[in-house]
């Protein structure tokens, strides 16, 4: 067993250590990424409080928690329906993008209306701000940060 | 430093330091050079690190595009790029290895051997990786013209039915002019795009209702047979082509990203039904089939012939043990002929294991483990269903090629001729793969700014409406 | 959703306060959509969800997750494929003549050498020619057997493949340290426990007649010779100019020279079967040395019924006035005293002594055993037809078969004190960087008492000195030596002349080898068998007195 060998084998297997060390600096990323993924997750980034509608559909009070990307109108494929007959199929699209909230009106019949005045294309909102979708009108708000259900 | 970074600020750019994937960046150049140390120090009988032009210029090209990645400031996912640098240096290791005269290649009058070829392949994906990583900002152009990709995708396909070149009993390349590719490579991206905009659009009708024959209920026929018959058309031409990797490829990613959208185990079920009951008539039907599947029972009936190279392969395990023989000191041939016939590509995973040893091999399927973990966090965290569908299915086609291929090498499977995703030799798969990795990057980051409402001004604008309207009306022609 | 950069110039909101009222629905408007509605309608009613609702389908992290754990699954059996091929099946594959890394190792390294007990070469490679190996000792072919390029190998050269290649070592963590060592192929020389001598004068007192002789050291189990005829040329086999036309001719042969019988010929052992039956008998308790039975002494005459079934003696009856003993009985070979004994003892005893000796399964052992059995089994009486057959067996017919080796190892018993020991071949190897493996010693199944094995080996003395034994054994006497043993004759049915056979051991008070004879149609047990072994037992103790 000589040196040359030995130092050969040391080479080798410090290969294989090596890559078995990115491992685990892999393994220690992804695991810091979970946690901090389990402390945020599942909580919705924001939510729409109902102010008021028309016939009480929806009531005025419901809180409608909202992810990345929002769509409202009256079709079944919307994250959002509204059964109300002023909305249109594809009616809005409510997104998160980073850092703001944007709402965007997909060409509805009778628009999509911010802080009472008629939208077009892509407009930023803030919390607090006021949407109106056919008569329902909402409310943006942070999301509840009591405990979780 | 400061006035470039200034200057960076001032045309909007935002440097942002990546220290994760600078560290790990530095473990995979420490353990790529110490493998290359063992190497050549085995071939040579003396220690010493020698012929470093390629490892040094694939390190180098490693750092350049961190360091592209540092000044373009997009928050992109920091593991994601060292895992691919790992699989594609470990790969770059062995094709050094082996016999250089497998493939060679006459570049403006110089012979490139395997490793030289194979670093100038891995630079080119990884430069694709790094421009779609960066220069993707919208994923509007994936998403809005999912049949028009679809069609030139099996156009694509179609081609190399016509025209193409005969490798192995398959018909897989197209060459056009000097330039050659397996455009089934390609059309597995496609598929997961046109597949990842289908099931986005119509996920909750293919999850809620269904189609009701009397008391039975099936699936939304209505809402399945867009996507079926996208998917029969691809399995058909690759299965006529004998390309039966790609076709199980297809088929499983079709599944899990069906599964994913829908969450509804009747269609996996249902779909394993179906595959078992395609897999019997073609085994009947197709001579290929058949052998495939009689190699894989008994690959000892036919030692020298059909079975010869999955027993070379099963040698190579033996060989390499627990440690492996260490690179350079297996077996890959005996004289000047390859002892496992098509080692560099579909048996790459079976040479690895060899010289590394099940640790190598298990820490090779571990970075695959790994691509899915980041993948399938993307694909989590994206900001809405068609991000999520595309993340998910590129992951898919990552991580599902490399356990068929791999599990085929390991007679778990039936063996089917297809790469190991950014390890075996081969251009087109280096590319695409390149590619995926690249959108996945693109796709990690979430905090993409919202296209700025603006004015559309000079020529790049009008040209990108044209042809915005040129693809509106393909597409609906198409749908 | 973010292709609309298409761009339209939002207005910028103006600073107008909230306004209540304008936030409603103009009247008119409203009318004008009222009309619109039905077209709307048709395409997106749906009347059981609520007006509002955060209706999704299943979120997408959900059923990542479930794909995740499908995928560790997939990935997990990929590496349990790893785990199955690279470490339970390395040593086999690694091993396997076609790998081409076997014909590496040949080039690389020589193959190693097979010794005899002396010293004497058995086995060696070709001078020039590395590759084709040379048999000096055409009777240790049983033994040794062959390894050729072309018809892979046989014996000692198959199942020390590994080792004497360097291939591979008799235990895994060898093989995982060897890889640090700077030779990569560590051949081994096998030193056998084999006396050539005693194999060749075995093999020549046989001659041209069928048959095969084993003869193993009682005590440690080591065989000393093992001899099958006929036999074949290894070195005819790896010829490669004529090994072909050979084996062709070997294999069609019907005399079977390529079946080794010592280890894998099934005989009709006849009266040597006794010694099991008197183990069983005699450890269950059914018999005692004491044992006689009152009926004996006629039946020689008339024979002895059992169940219209008449078992007369053979080969020669020898007429007593007194009912015999078991010593007596052992001494003339009184196959009527035997089927009584064997008919007390019972179905059950028999197999269970028998199956102590090894019968019913494969011997442990460097070369391919044949199980030996005692009743072809599934029978109504505890596995034997009926009460016909046990008495028939008792005495070594009916459906017994055995290997030499087997009743080699019955003799070797009988002499070790009731304990069996492994027989083996290989006493240690020596690799070339001079490393020593002791192949050790392993006891097999203490078969029955010291005190039982000791009424048995005094009348097995009994039947070679004995007054009436002298007849049917005398001649397997060592001179000056005291000897025990059990000759047979195997009935074979019809006019076939039966096989000639003995077993048996000396010197009977510190036995140093025994023996097991078989010599296929030998005629009667004294004829042939007896004296061979005899002679073979004196020659080994006159050279290791």
């Amino acid at each position: 067993m000589d040196v040359f060998t030995l130092s050969l084998w040391a080479l080798r297997l410090g290969f294989l250590a090596l890559v078995y060390a990115f491992f685990f600096f892999v393994a220690r990323a992804l695991w810091r990424d979970l946690r901090a993924g389990v402390a945020g997750a599942g909580r919705p980034l924001a939510r729409l409080v109902v102010m008021s509608s028309a016939e009480s559909r929806p009531e005025a009070g419901t809180s409608i928690p909202l992810d990345a990307v929002n769509s409202i109108g009256r079709d079944v494929n919307n994250s959002i329906v509204i059964d109300d007959s002023f909305v249109s199929a594809e009616h809005a699209l409510l997104t998160f993008r980073g850092r703001a909230w944007y709402v965007e009106d997909r060409g509805s019949t009778n628009g999509t209306w911010l802080n009472g005045q008629r939208i077009e294309g892509l407009w930023p909102l803030g919390f607090g701000d006021e949407i109106q979708i056919g008569q329902v009108r909402m409310r943006l708000d942070r999301p509840r940060t009591e405990t979780p259900e | 430093m400061t006035a470039a970074v200034h200057a960076l600020n001032r045309v909007g750019i935002r440097p942002r330091l990546r220290r994760r994937e600078l560290g790990l960046l530095i473990i995979v150049s420490v353990a790529l050079t110490v493998g290359w140390i063992s190497y050549v120090s085995f071939r040579d009988g003396r220690l010493e690190l020698a012929d470093t032009a390629i490892l040094t210029t694939y390190l180098v090209a490693l750092f350049v595009i961190h360091g592209l990645f540092v000044i373009s400031g997009r928050r992109m996912d920091e593991i994601l790029f060292p895992t691919a640098a790992m699989l594609a240096g470990i790969s770059l290791l062995m094709m050094q290895r082996l016999p250089q005269d497998l493939v060679t290649q006459n570049v403006a009058g110089n012979e490139l051997g395997l490793g030289q070829l194979q670093l100038f392949w891995i630079v080119l994906g990884f430069s694709l990786l790094t421009a779609i990583a960066l220069l993707v900002r919208s994923d509007g152009w994936l998403r809005r013209y999912k049949y028009t990709w679809a069609a030139a995708g099996i156009f694509l396909l179609l081609l190399v039915f016509i025209f193409g070149d005969v490798t192995g009993g398959a018909r897989l390349t197209l060459r056009i002019g000097p330039v050659s590719g397996q455009p089934s490579e390609l059309l597995k991206v496609i598929l997961v795009v046109f597949l990842a905009g289908y099931l986005a659009e119509n996920r909750r009708a293919l999850s809620e209702s269904s189609t009701r024959v009397g008391p039975i209920r099936l699936p939304p026929l209505p809402y399945l047979l867009p996507m079926l018959a996208m998917l029969g058309i691809a399995l058909a031409i690759v299965i006529i082509q004998s390309d039966l990797g790609a076709a199980l490829l297809y088929f499983l990613v079709f599944l899990g990203l069906l599964y994913v959208a829908t969450r509804r185990i009747s269609y996996v079920v249902l779909g394993m039904g179906l595959f078992l009951l395609g897999s019997f008539v073609l085994y009947e039907l197709v001579p290929r089939v058949q052998e495939r599947i009689d190699i894989w029972l008994n690959p000892w009936a036919d030692a020298q012939g059909a079975g010869y190279q999955i027993i070379r392969g099963l040698y190579a395990y033996g060989r390499g043990g627990i440690l492996g023989t260490g690179i350079g000191a297996g077996l890959p041939q005996v004289g000047s002929i390859p002892s496992i016939p098509a080692i560099h590509t579909d048996f790459i995973f079976a040479g690895i294991s060899e010289e590394l040893g099940m640790l190598g091999a298990l820490a090779l399927l571990g970075l695959y483990l790994v691509i899915a973990e980041r993948g399938f966090r993307i694909a989590a965290f994206a900001v809405d269903d068609f991000r999520s569908l595309l993340a998910t299915g590129l992951t898919l086609v990552i991580v599902v090629q490399a356990a068929i291929i791999a599990g085929g090498n390991l007679r778990v499977v039936p063996l089917t001729g297809i790469t190991l995703p950014l390890v075996s030799y081969g251009g087109s798969s280096l590319l695409v793969n390149g590619a995926v990795i690249g959108l996945l990057l693109a796709l990690s980051d979430r905090g993409v700014e919202p296209p700025v409402p603006g004015v559309p001004r000079g020529v790049r604008q009008r040209l990108g409406r044209r042809a915005r309207a040129l693809g509106g009306r393909v597409e609906s022609a198409l749908s | 959703m973010t292709e609309n950069n298409s761009g339209f110039v939002p207005e910028q909101p103006d600073s107008r306060p909230l306004d209540a009222t304008r936030s409603r629905l103009d009247p008119r408007r409203l009318r004008v959509h009222l009309r619109v509605r039905p077209r709307l309608d048709a395409r997106g009613q749906t009347p059981h969800l609520s007006p509002v609702s955060a209706n999704r389908p299943p979120r997408i992290a959900g059923s990542l997750l479930r794909l995740s754990i499908a995928l560790a699954l997939v990935y997990g059996t990929l590496g349990g494929g790893l785990l199955y091929w690279q470490v339970m099946q390395a040593h086999s594959l690694t091993t396997d003549a076609a790998n081409p890394i076997v014909l590496a190792a040949a080039r690389d390294a020589p193959r190693g050498t097979i010794y005899a007990s002396n010293g004497d070469v058995l086995a060696e490679n070709a001078a020039g020619n590395q590759r084709q190996r040379q048999y000096p000792y055409e009777v240790a072919a049983p033994v040794v057997g062959y390894n050729s390029t072309i018809f892979g190998t046989a014996g000692l050269e198959k199942s020390y493949d590994a080792q004497l290649t360097g291939l591979g070592s008799l235990n895994g963590a060898d093989d995982l340290l060897r890889k640090f060592q700077a030779l990569a192929y560590n051949p081994s020389d096998l030193h056998t426990s084999l006396d050539i001598s005693l194999q060749e004068s075995a093999s020549e007192l046989l001659g041209d007649q069928h048959g095969a002789v084993v003869a193993i050291e009682p005590a440690t189990g080591r065989v000393l010779a093992l001899v099958s005829s006929p036999t074949y040329d290894p070195n005819k086999v790896v010829d490669p100019r004529q090994g072909r036309s050979y084996v062709a001719s070997l294999q069609s042969n019907t005399d079977s020279p390529l079946l080794n019988r010592a280890t894998q010929g099934l005989y009709v052992p006849g009266s040597v079967f006794k010694i099991v039956t008197a183990t069983a008998g005699l450890s269950s308790g059914s018999i005692t040395p004491d044992t006689t039975y009152a009926d004996q002494p006629g039946e020689i005459q008339t024979g002895f019924l059992v169940d219209g079934f008449r078992i007369h003696d053979f080969p020669r009856k020898v007429q007593t006035d007194h009912p015999l003993d078991f010593y007596e009985a052992t001494e003339v070979s009184d196959n009527i005293w035997f089927a009584h004994a064997g008919l007390a003892t019972g179905p059950m005893n028999l197999l269970q002594w028998a199956s102590a000796y090894g019968f019913g399964q494969r011997i442990p052992f460097e070369l391919p055993t044949s199980p030996s059995q005692v009743t072809d089994g599934g029978g109504s009486f505890g596995g034997f037809q009926d009460r016909v057959e046990l008495a028939n067996a008792a005495y070594g017919q009916a459906e017994v078969l055995v290997t030499p080796l087997q009743m080699a190892l019955v003799a070797a018993t009988i002499a070790n004190h009731g304990l069996e020991m492994q027989p083996k071949l290989v006493d240690y190897l020596q690799a070339s960087d001079g490393t020593v493996t002791q192949m050790p010693s392993k006891p097999l199944t203490q078969v029955c008492d010291a005190s039982v094995a000791s009424v048995i080996g005094q009348a097995m003395q009994q039947a070679v000195e004995g007054q009436y034994g002298k007849a049917f054994a005398g001649a397997a006497k060592v001179p000056g030596v005291p000897t025990a043993g059990k000759s047979g004759t195997a009935q074979l049915g019809g006019n076939a002349a039966p096989h000639s056979w003995f077993i048996g051991y000396a010197p009977a008070d510190n036995p140093k080898i025994a023996i097991a004879v078989i010599v296929e149609g030998g005629g009667a047990g004294s004829q042939r068998a007896v004296p061979l072994a005899g002679q073979l037992m004196s020659e080994y103790l006159a050279e290791n007195p």
